[in-house]
């Protein structure tokens, strides 16, 4: 019974190679408790999902595997995830905080600050900012035109 | 006598000097910044470490209070020396060759806070 939930767990995972994956589960059992394990978030979008599934079965012939990946970032997104990260900040008045706010001039942050700043945007963003272009940066909207400058988002 | 020493401080207000590392000020500053950066991101790998009994907040806030003792340098030389002294610092502590009592001197806990109004020296005066 476990294993039938996991089954339909696998199926709804990845869609398009259902009739390889339900050929290949019985050698898969031994993987899919740690992957299921991993993403109780998913489960109930996986039951949704199976659900769909039983009224329209998808038949493709095509091997698709789904490697995960992180969705395209999008300026909207990217300025979101600024914002955000810039109002955990503990120095930052959150309620004073605009895309256009100089950090030193509006936010009176240090030099220091700032570097503690773009060093947060690194690790959100995961790729490094070196300092002679981290130093320009003064405002959360410079941030977003730089981060989408480096990643070719554009709109 | 007053118009030799005016003399001297004017020569010396425009003498060229050796640079250490940088040229100028920014660059300096620029140095500056990247110690903070790996002060900043050696801090919670030391406290790790050497098993200190401080979080990672009150390293880091111990990290800038020494940064901002020297805030008000401008010669780029003196800052390339407080900078050279500073990576020697953060090379003894990332490499374990200090030990956790060296790590913990920042903190100035075992020393008595020196007394600075007039009753506490008072007090303190005539102790054998």
């Amino acid at each position: 019974m476990a294993s039938r939930a996991l089954q339909k767990c696998v199926r709804s995972l990845a869609r398009p190679s259902l009739r390889l994956l339900s050929a290949n589960l019985g050698m898969r059992a031994a993987p899919i408790p740690a992957a299921a394990a991993l993403r109780p978030l998913s489960f109930a979008a996986a039951s949704r999902r199976t659900r769909w599934l039983s009224q329209n079965p998808i038949s493709s012939g095509v091997l698709c595997r789904q490697y995960s990946d992180l969705p395209p970032l999008t300026l909207e997104s990217i300025k979101d995830r600024v914002i955000y990260v810039l109002k955990l900040y503990d120095k930052i008045n959150p309620e004073k905080l605009e895309t256009t706010s100089h950090f030193m001039k509006d936010l009176g942050l240090d030099s220091l600050d700032q570097v503690e700043i773009i060093m947060a945007m690194e690790d959100e963003f995961g790729f490094e900012i070196p300092d002679a272009e981290a130093e320009k940066l003064m405002t959360p909207s410079e941030i977003v035109q730089y981060i989408a400058n480096k990643k070719d988002v554009y709109e | 006598m007053a118009s030799t020493a005016a003399t001297r401080t004017a020569a010396g207000a425009s003498k060229i000097v050796k640079p250490i590392f940088s040229r100028d000020l920014d660059e300096a500053k620029r140095r500056v910044r990247e110690l903070y950066r790996a002060w900043y991101r050696e801090v919670p790998n030391t406290v790790a470490m050497f098993q200190l009994d401080i979080n990672t907040q009150q390293g880091r806030d111990k990290v800038r209070e020494m940064f901002d003792k020297n805030k008000h340098v401008t010669d780029p030389r003196l800052i390339d020396m407080l900078v050279i002294k500073g990576k020697m610092e953060l090379q003894e502590t990332i490499h374990v060759w200090k030990q956790k009592t060296h790590v913990m001197r920042y903190f100035h806990e075992s020393e008595e806070p020196r007394a600075t109004d007039f009753l506490s020296k008072f007090y303190r005066a005539n102790e054998p």
